[in-house]
């Protein structure tokens, strides 16, 4: 078994200094939106707190999220994997391969059963035959993983709510981690993929506080996902004003106008992209001119269009122009009632000559 | 309430009593007010309440739907093309459409409590046998068939029915979502916890709340052209003041429908 260190520990044994130390533990409570008189409990969680085991497992996805993950800025992503967390198993960030880094699983099972983190990549097929994974289903690889872990954490859309292998027709049967385990608490961090302070932040909570970060109704953590993108657009003073987009080549798209008219999904989208931004904070998006698709909302690839303000038949993954389908209603009902209104008149004209004649 | 299959008993004689309908069964203990004209009667069927209501809910329907088309599809810019700080179009929409869906429901909730309070034809209940055997009459009667549809004077069941599609269900639909989206962005606030469970009836997310939300709003438009088509109809064959009474409150109908003996 290894020797366990705490994170201070492991960042003294990096050739950090405890100066280096307390900033990285500043900088981490303002990510996780903390007051500035709380880094103080996150340091001292920094320096009694072990570092926590995490098996990272991926089953259908892109590895997009990995990716994202790897370029956290704040804490910066060698300190987490280096420092806060004891990266078990991980298919795209673990030296060994092959049977050695099966068995590692198998040993954390053993070692760190109830303590250690499980991260969550890619949704899971109904069907096994779908994906096996060193000669074991997907499904079943995660429930024995789920079983003792002391949380689990989805990362991105797929995990989270199926993602892109659930869209209509949904031919693996794919389900949200979500579908499979009901006794293990379980955090979505959905997005495609999250932004990587979100990643690296629900973590940095978990060990921080012992717990589990608070939840929304739908699992997410509240301190990243309370806020819709529109109410936090650096855009929404051209919404208000009236000032649109009205195709990417017109004077509104060079003026930053509001992406509203050609699909923005700000307005229905939570999460934190408005305030964290991405790259280190560099942009995101709606700031370099994309509308936002909304990927981290539920099916957000059966939500109609990127590019296209649509309205959803409830109970359906049917998307339709909601204006023109009311107009052409409008229209049809209108020359129904013409046709109505005449033959009124008609039978009314008749009706009155019968009468005349008894 | 009184029980249903007694016919209207308004003071005095009762001898030329019409058949039983699911109109004049109803609610027999709210008394009907008239005033006799010829051969003829003038009914107090629509109370100043109910009168006040329908203006001011037509009023906020049409303040509604214009903005509300234009939040959901911004048909025009704003005049100035310049900086986000001198115009303020889509805001001045959405204060229109939040100051006017608070005047629809306030409202709709004093048009609730008449129901109670009101006469007879302030209220309905859809859920008797008549009503739907005449519902069925009644199709048969915009249809051009051979009918038994009886004579009404107040709305016909049909009519009743398509109230409490549009504006019983559809009300409710667009009132609900409505709220639950204004009160979106303060989600840890005391109002937008009232409306917590919204999602939960409505099945999901908040794009499925808004699809809600636009479709019911394009009910409203159907049912605004049928209904004024169905007024201006029942006035042309009628002759019984159908457009007119939403101003008065008086609608002209026969002697016998009220229980009077015909003085031919």
């Amino acid at each position: 078994m290894k020797k366990k260190k705490t994170v201070y520990e492991a960042a003294i044994d990096h050739g950090f200094n405890r100066r280096d130390f307390l900033k990285m533990c500043t900088a981490l409570a303002a990510t996780l939106g903390l007051e500035f008189t709380q880094s103080d409990q996150v340091v001292k969680a920094m320096e009694t707190k072990m570092r926590v085991p995490v098996v990272w497992l991926q089953f259908q996805d892109c590895t997009g999220c990995s990716e994202s993950f790897i370029r956290s800025s704040q804490p910066k992503t060698e300190s987490v994997l280096l420092e806060m967390i004891s990266l078990e198993y991980s298919e795209v960030l673990s030296a060994a391969s092959g049977h050695q880094v099966e068995a590692s699983m198998k040993q954390v099972l053993k070692d760190y059963k109830g303590e250690y983190v499980l991260a969550v990549e890619g949704s899971i097929p109904e069907d096994d035959s779908f994906l096996t994974v060193a000669g074991q289903s997907a499904k079943e690889t995660f429930l024995e993983m789920a079983a003792g872990a002391k949380a689990i954490i989805a990362y991105g859309s797929c995990s989270s709510w199926g993602g892109i292998a659930a869209a209509h027709p949904n031919p693996t049967g794919a389900k949200p981690v979500t579908s499979f385990v009901k006794d293990t608490p379980t955090i979505l961090v959905p997005g495609c993929p999250p932004i990587s302070e979100v990643m690296t932040g629900v973590i940095a909570h978990i060990i921080t506080f012992g717990k589990l970060p608070e939840l929304d109704q739908f699992g997410r953590p509240k301190a990243f996902y309370r806020h819709r993108i529109h109410d936090k657009c650096n855009r929404r003073a051209y919404f208000d004003a009236g000032l649109f987009v009205e195709s990417f080549d017109d004077e509104g798209a060079k003026q930053g106008y509001c992406l509203y008219k050609v699909g923005c999904k700000g307005p229905t989208t939570y999460n934190s992209c408005a305030e964290m931004r991405w790259n280190g904070g560099v942009s995101y998006p709606i700031q370099s001119g994309n509308p936002c698709i909304g990927c981290s909302e539920k099916d957000f690839w059966d939500n109609g269009p990127f590019y296209t303000r649509r309205a959803k038949i409830p109970g359906t993954q049917t998307t339709i122009n909601p204006d023109a389908v009311g107009l052409a209603a409008i229209g049809l009902t209108t020359a129904g009632i013409a046709v109505h209104a005449a033959g009124t008149v008609i039978k009314r004209k008749r009706d009155d000559k019968r009468g005349e004649e008894e | 309430m009184a029980a249903p299959n007694l016919p209207t008993q308004p003071p005095g004689p009762f001898p030329d009593r019409p058949g039983i309908n699911s109109e004049n069964s109803f609610h027999t203990e709210r008394p009907i007010h008239y005033k006799p004209v010829k051969n003829e009667v003038r009914v107090y069927v629509w109370e100043l309440p109910v009168r006040i209501f329908h203006w001011l809910n037509m009023f906020a329907i049409i303040l509604l739907m214009g903005t509300g088309v234009y939040i959901g599809k911004p048909f025009s810019a704003a005049i100035i093309p310049d900086e986000a700080y001198y115009s303020n179009l889509m805001g001045w929409m959405r204060y229109i459409h939040f100051f006017a869906a608070f005047l629809f429901t306030i409202n709709l909730i004093f048009r609730l409590y008449w129901v109670f309070k009101g006469n007879k034809f302030a209220t309905s209940n859809p859920l008797r046998w008549l009503f739907w055997k005449e519902v069925f009459e009644t199709v048969k009667f915009y249809l051009f068939l051979k009918n038994k549809k009886p004579h009404y004077v107040g709305h016909n069941p049909l009519a009743q029915l398509s109230y409490w599609i549009f504006i019983g269900l559809g009300s409710w639909i667009v009132m609900l979502t409505g709220f639950y989206m204004y009160f979106e962005p303060q989600q840890e606030s005391f109002w937008a916890k009232l409306f917590v469970w919204v999602p939960y009836l409505f099945g999901g997310d908040s794009f499925t709340l808004r699809s809600w939300h636009h479709l019911a709003a394009w009910g409203f438009m159907l049912f605004t052209l049928i209904h004024v088509y169905m007024a201006f109809r029942d006035d042309y064959l009628e002759r019984n003041g159908s457009i007119s009474s939403m101003f008065s409150g008086y609608k002209t109908t026969t002697r016998k429908s009220v229980g009077e003996k015909n003085n031919e």
